[in-house]
């Protein structure tokens, strides 16, 4: 993955960066073809690397055979676009290295993603995937329609990863171990097993596009080709299914939930993207859908947990990536070419691109399940097994789910290709130029291969069994091959053939099919999206509405009445204290109070800085009373201060307060604050009655003549006991003389009209 | 070893004295800055390693004994949030300098920025709940000062709004160390958590919850935070990015200590009170984030929301829980502040951060929008980027304690975040601009190209949160060593 930094630095290569890009891709190739023998002999390659250990995440990777078949796949067709990548974006001037680079990063991260054993790296590089997902599903930034397909799909898979990391860490903490490996080997039970569980397979639909998440994935196509090829066909959405095959043959059998969950999912996901994909004009859409049965088709398959069913997907895993890849290729070269891939505007396509049309009609026969390629191979083991298996109802959908992918099939190669129409719009062979060899060659080389394979079962029936063995310990192995004889399966291939050109034909002829539309796509997204902002904006405006005496009340009410309730409520003991030791006390304590509710009442600032010392010079009298003459003093030169700096502050400020609330609001404001005025004097007697040790005050008296050498105790606290305090303070007093000084020198420069709003924090600031 | 404990908080009040007596010499004041902050920055670090190799380091001010004199103590927990306060302070010192204009820097920017320094560093340090107090007004009053100053017209309503609040909030808080004097006799924090063991459960839970709720303004917690978004955004990035990295973060870290030590929280049983406004402020917080098209209005949204995560682990009650929150913090001051920093450069090459008036800066401005994707996706918790391993931990911690609300509420937040995240990504980096914005060079086309050294000091702030994913492992073992002695009340200081 550090190579995808080369590939960024490589930006003065233009599009030669794609050939850089496909080095690292193919030297996993190579690396794979080289251990592949000890691999699929059985034996797992281990490595151990620390990373964050106590929270259960360790660079632990693990190539077995099935690893190995999703490196091959991964890595053999990343080369192949990248390949194709050089072609197809022939001219235009476009970001090549980014876009190159973060290819290449996702290519990295889905290598990382299969070969992690560590489930919460596997969570890592999953997320990683969704991530650089979005960035190339947005590479044509400018589209709005790119950005919201972008989003649409990172929430979708990264609301899904959430979902999965919950899960993988209940499942972890219940079994004890967060490897894969381990897991598997010994699959946790319990509620909260299967709570994971659900959340795991949430995570792994909407990766994998099953119901009701798939609408992201046919958006996601707003991508350019190269990487709906690689991400949306053979790589990204294959994530979900490779973590349920991991976990299929162990949970099946151990939950209650999997087995009906995985199946219905996928079988209703086989469905509704068949059904869809045949009533699509663009055909990149109508591949999307396709894909999406598909997946849907490899859910059923690789979740059903039996060896057999387990073996039929991994078939059908290879077989898929082949097509898929090849028919979104050479739908990207149509559009390409002809600039459109509209096909209603395409006409007589085969006398244009035969090279091209060769190329798809071979992987389109793969994809409908017909010999004597590798897809007909893939559906006949998955027939079987799941009829071996006793699924009837999971078979008959399938069966069905099948002969809609042979109807698309033929609604893209021969409505696609074959079909000659005519009209203003409708481009002709003539207007479409001949792509080049080097565009095709990608695309040919997997038909290729796919046929290869079809008709030589041996070249992938020892990776696809060693692959299937390493999912489930419990498969016996089987060789494949193209003929069987008349088997019940073969029946059930021709129902499908039949059926499914029938259903394209009725499909062409009434232009759709007469079955209901289910909600689930995209509108259900951005309405969800919408509500949520509409929500969002709405709360906010109600809490967050500027008010600053609001805010305040808010604040004085939160703290004033959690603790006042507990206060209350679990019966804090509370003695009445004596209200007044002799009649002067009592005499100033009654001038206080006076005091105190004029200076709230009061509409002039003087009267209220005059009453505020009263306040203050009465405290001071009851310290004298009380008798602690060093704190009076304190308190007296305090407030005489204070005093006169009010003083000289309100000489430039107009007479009354400039704005007076109206008459509820000041209600309310008097509740506030006799609300915290009586909890704060409630709770001042009731912590003075609840104290058990001595105060620190009585070690400062003793201490104060003695160590400190000073008779004024309070000046003692304050140079030399809690000295720092007031180092403290005296910054804060030159902090806020700095503060004044600039707002002063602020307010000079402004014009006389704005005197009154600059001068408001003056006062706060001198208050301070 | 000791002598280094109180360094932090006196070598930037020193540097600030000098730089106001080189008031109007800026090259001489932004000397002093740098060297003092790089010292102080150095002196955390030596902290750090001191104190996991000897332990604790308690120093007492004057040389009184403790409880007479104020105490200031570096432990494993002070010392590692210093460490990255400052590293912190220090990039964000040299992003303000290419920021700032000269009129903006010489009214008082310097001795203000290391006043609020040395405020942060105390605050960290003081083993006194009184000193905190005052640790807590310096930096407090610095702020005030450093949000008006630059004294704009649109400033001065928005930092009324938050020097109000704050004045409430200090003398509540005021209050409450005058009571839980009243209850203790002792200002003392390790003296505290044996004297508050002893009162009535009624008084000791009603300090509690006051101290809670008093820090939970500061913090800016659910319901106590809207002064927050109202004047973070107006203020200049610097300014406000080192507000946004830090001084919740002070709160939350006063939470933290107090809540454990003095009030006995961390006893392996969770509390309900602060998980629902644990869930509550995650969960406005983000919501108030989706309300948003501005770049730094969004992120100071983010802030509350991501203090609710923080304070999830604290209610949690659990030594995991504990841990997980101080990785939590720290990660998230480099990577908040460093969110501000991109957004701050976003505003001074094009003039604006409002989504509307930005755009395609993708292709402009390649390297700002690599700088920003690791710190969007720390935030929404998206491996592997260092946001992950706090999110992680706390989801152990709360199904571990099998706390499944908080946890689902966390995981739904989190999907916001990045639903929030891509908004700014997509309005910013990608599209067009719908209007054309302010500056005149960003309206024409071809790349843009952000000063220099502001650009450095956000390329050194990302890189030290990729440094903390990286060691994302022996980080959290050092928060869970951390987090031990504040799980026995009293025990730690």
């Amino acid at each position: 993955m550090g190579v995808a930094l080369v590939a960024a630095l490589a930006g003065r290569l233009g599009r030669g960066v794609y050939l850089v890009a496909a080095v690292p891709p193919a030297a996993a190739v190579v690396a794979g073809a080289v251990v592949a023998p000890d691999v699929l002999a059985g034996r797992v390659l281990t490595e151990s690397h620390a990373w964050a250990g106590s929270l259960g995440l360790e660079v632990q990777l693990r190539l077995d055979a099935f690893a190995l078949l999703m490196v091959a796949l991964v890595s053999g067709v990343g080369v192949l676009v990248f390949l194709y990548a050089t072609q197809y974006f022939a001219g235009g001037a476009r970001r090549h290295a980014t876009f190159a680079a973060t290819l290449l990063g996702f290519s990295g991260a889905m290598l990382g993603l299969v070969l992690s054993d560590n489930a919460l790296l596997l969570f890592v590089f999953w997320e990683l995937t969704s991530a650089t997902s979005y960035l190339l599903i947005g590479t044509d930034d400018r589209r709005p329609e790119a950005r919201g397909a972008a989003l649409h799909a990172y929430l979708v898979t990264g609301g899904g990863g959430l979902a999965l990391l919950a899960g993988l860490v209940l499942l972890g903490q219940q079994a004890g171990t967060t490897t894969i490996s381990g897991l598997v080997a010994d699959p946790p039970t319990g509620p909260l097993a299967e709570a994971g569980l659900v959340l795991v397979l949430l995570g792994a639909f909407t990766k994998s596009a099953q119901v009701p998440f798939i609408a992201w994935l046919p958006g996601a196509m707003a991508a350019p080709t190269p990487v709906s090829a690689y991400l949306h066909s053979a790589t990204m959405v294959k994530a979900g299914i490779y973590l349920i095959a991991r976990l299929a043959p162990a949970f099946a059998t151990s939950s209650t939930v999997w087995r009906p969950l995985v199946l219905t999912v996928g079988v209703l996901t086989m469905l509704a993207g068949g059904r869809r994909a045949l009533r699509q004009h663009d055909l990149k859409r109508l591949l999307a859908y396709g894909t999406v049965g598909q997946l849907g088709f490899l859910v059923v398959l690789l979740g059903a947990g039996t060896p057999e069913a387990t073996f039929a997907g991994c078939l059908l895993l290879v077989a898929h990536a082949a097509f898929k890849a090849t028919l979104f290729m050479g739908v990207g070269i149509v559009d390409h070419q002809a600039h459109t891939r509209d096909l209603r505007r395409l006409s007589d396509l085969r006398r244009a691109l035969p090279g091209l049309f060769a190329v798809m009609i071979g992987a389109g026969v793969s994809m409908a399940g017909l010999p004597p390629l590798l897809g007909f191979l893939a559906k006949e083991e998955a027939f079987a097994a799941l009829r071996e298996g006793g699924q009837t109802l999971v078979l008959a959908g399938v069966v069905v789910g099948s002969a809609l992918t042979v109807a698309y099939t033929a609604r893209l190669l021969v409505d696609g290709f074959l079909r000659v129409r005519s009209g203003p719009d409708v481009v002709g062979p003539g207007a479409v130029a001949r792509p080049s060899w080097a565009f095709v060659a990608p695309a040919a080389a997997l038909t290729v291969g796919s046929l290869a394979a079809g008709v030589f079962p041996q070249l992938v029936d020892g990776l696809v069994n060693a692959a299937a063995l390493a999912l489930d310990p419990a498969w016996e192995g089987y060789t494949l091959a193209l003929w069987h004889g008349f088997t019940p399966e073969l029946a059930l291939s021709g129902v499908t053939l039949a059926g499914g050109l029938a259903i394209w034909r009725l499909a062409g002829r009434t232009g759709r099919l007469a079955l209901p539309e289910l909600p689930g796509g995209g509108e259900v997204f951005e309405s969800g999206v919408h509500a949520l902002q509409v929500g969002a904006a709405r709360l906010t405006g109600v809490l967050q509405n500027g008010s600053l005496p609001l805010y305040l009340s808010v604040i004085s009410l939160t703290v004033v009445s959690v603790p006042g309730v507990v206060l209350l409520t679990r019966g804090a003991r509370l003695a009445l204290p004596d209200l007044a030791a002799n009649a002067v006390q009592g005499l100033v304590v009654v001038v206080i109070v006076v005091a105190a509710v004029i200076a709230a009442g009061t509409g002039r600032r003087f009267a209220a800085v005059l009453f505020l010392g009263a306040i203050g010079y009465g405290v001071a009298v009851l310290f004298v009373i009380q008798g602690a003459p060093d704190l009076a003093l304190t308190q007296f030169l305090f407030e005489t201060l204070s005093l006169v700096v009010f003083v000289l502050v309100l000489r430039h400020l107009p007479d009354r307060f400039a704005i007076r609330p109206p008459g509820t609001f000041r209600l309310f404001r008097a509740v506030v604050a006799t609300a915290v005025g009586v909890f704060v004097a409630g709770f001042a007697l009731v912590v003075v009655q609840a104290r058990t040790a001595p105060s620190v005050g009585r070690e400062y008296l003793d201490l104060a003549l003695p160590e400190a050498e000073g008779r004024n105790v309070v000046n003692t606290i304050l140079v030399d006991f809690r000295g720092l305090d007031t180092l403290g303070e005296i910054t804060v007093l030159i902090v806020a003389a700095l503060g004044v000084t600039s707002l002063v020198a602020v307010a000079r420069q402004r014009r006389r009209g704005h005197e009154t709003a600059a001068r408001e924090p003056e006062l706060e600031e001198a208050g301070a | 070893m000791r002598a280094l404990v109180p360094l932090p908080l006196v070598l930037p009040l020193v540097a600030a004295a000098l730089t106001l007596v080189a008031h109007g010499r800026l090259r001489v004041q932004r000397a002093i800055s740098l060297v003092a902050l790089t010292a102080t920055t150095a002196i955390a670090v030596a902290l750090l390693a001191l104190v996991e190799r000897d332990g604790p380091a308690v120093v007492t001010i004057g040389g009184w004994a403790r409880g007479i004199g104020i105490a200031y103590v570096a432990d494993l927990l002070s010392a590692l949030f210093l460490t990255v306060a400052m590293a912190t302070v220090l990039c964000v010192l040299a992003f303000a300098v290419g920021q700032l204009r000269a009129v903006q820097e010489s009214r008082y920017f310097h001795p203000l920025y290391l006043v609020l320094t040395a405020g942060v560093a105390g605050s960290f340090l003081s083993g006194d709940i009184f000193h905190l107090f005052v640790t807590f007004e310096v930096m407090l009053l610095a702020s005030y000062v450093l949000l008006t100053q630059s004294g704009d017209d649109g400033q001065v309503r928005p930092a009324m709004t938050y020097v109000v609040v704050n004045l409430l909030s200090s003398t509540l808080f005021l209050t409450a160390v005058a009571l839980l004097y009243g209850a203790t006799g002792t200002l003392d924090m390790a003296a505290l958590g044996d004297r508050v063991a002893d009162l009535p459960p009624a008084v000791r839970e009603a300090l509690r919850l006051l101290f809670f709720l008093v820090f939970g303004i500061k913090a800016a917690l659910f319901p106590l935070f809207f002064w927050l978004p109202d004047s973070y955004p107006t203020a200049p990035t610097s300014v406000t990015a080192v507000f946004a990295g830090l001084l919740t973060k002070v709160g939350v870290y006063a939470i933290l200590r107090t809540q454990t030590v003095v009030f006995g929280v961390g006893d392996g049983s969770p509390d309900g009170f602060i998980l629902v406004v644990a869930g509550a402020t995650m969960l406005v917080g983000v919501l108030g984030a989706i309300a948003q098209d501005d770049v730094k209005r969004i992120l100071s949204f983010h802030i509350v929301s991501q203090v609710g995560y923080m304070v999830f682990g604290i209610g949690l009650g659990t030594r995991a829980g504990l841990a997980a929150t101080i990785l939590f913090v720290v990660h998230h001051i480099p990577v908040k502040t460093a969110l501000f920093l991109v957004g701050g450069l976003v505003e001074e090459t094009t003039g604006s951060g409002a989504l509307r008036r930005v755009g395609g800066l993708g292709r402009r401005m390649p390297a700002v929008a690599a700088l920003f994707a690791p710190g969007a996706l720390s935030l929404a918790g998206i491996p592997p980027f260092s946001g992950f391993f706090p999110k992680l931990a706390l989801v152990q911690a709360g199904l571990a304690g099998g706390q499944y609300a908080i946890v689902a509420v966390s995981i739904v937040v989190s999907l916001f975040t990045l639903f929030s995240m891509t908004k700014i990504w997509a309005g910013v980096f990608w599209g067009d601009p719908e209007e054309p914005p302010p500056l005149a060079r960003a309206r024409e086309d071809g790349p843009l190209r952000p000063p220099r050294l502001m650009t450095a000091a956000t390329v050194g702030l990302v890189a030290v949160t990729l440094g903390i994913a990286v060691s994302a492992g022996p980080l959290f073992d050092l928060a869970l060593r951390a987090a031990d002695p504040l799980l026995q009340a009293g025990a730690g200081r």
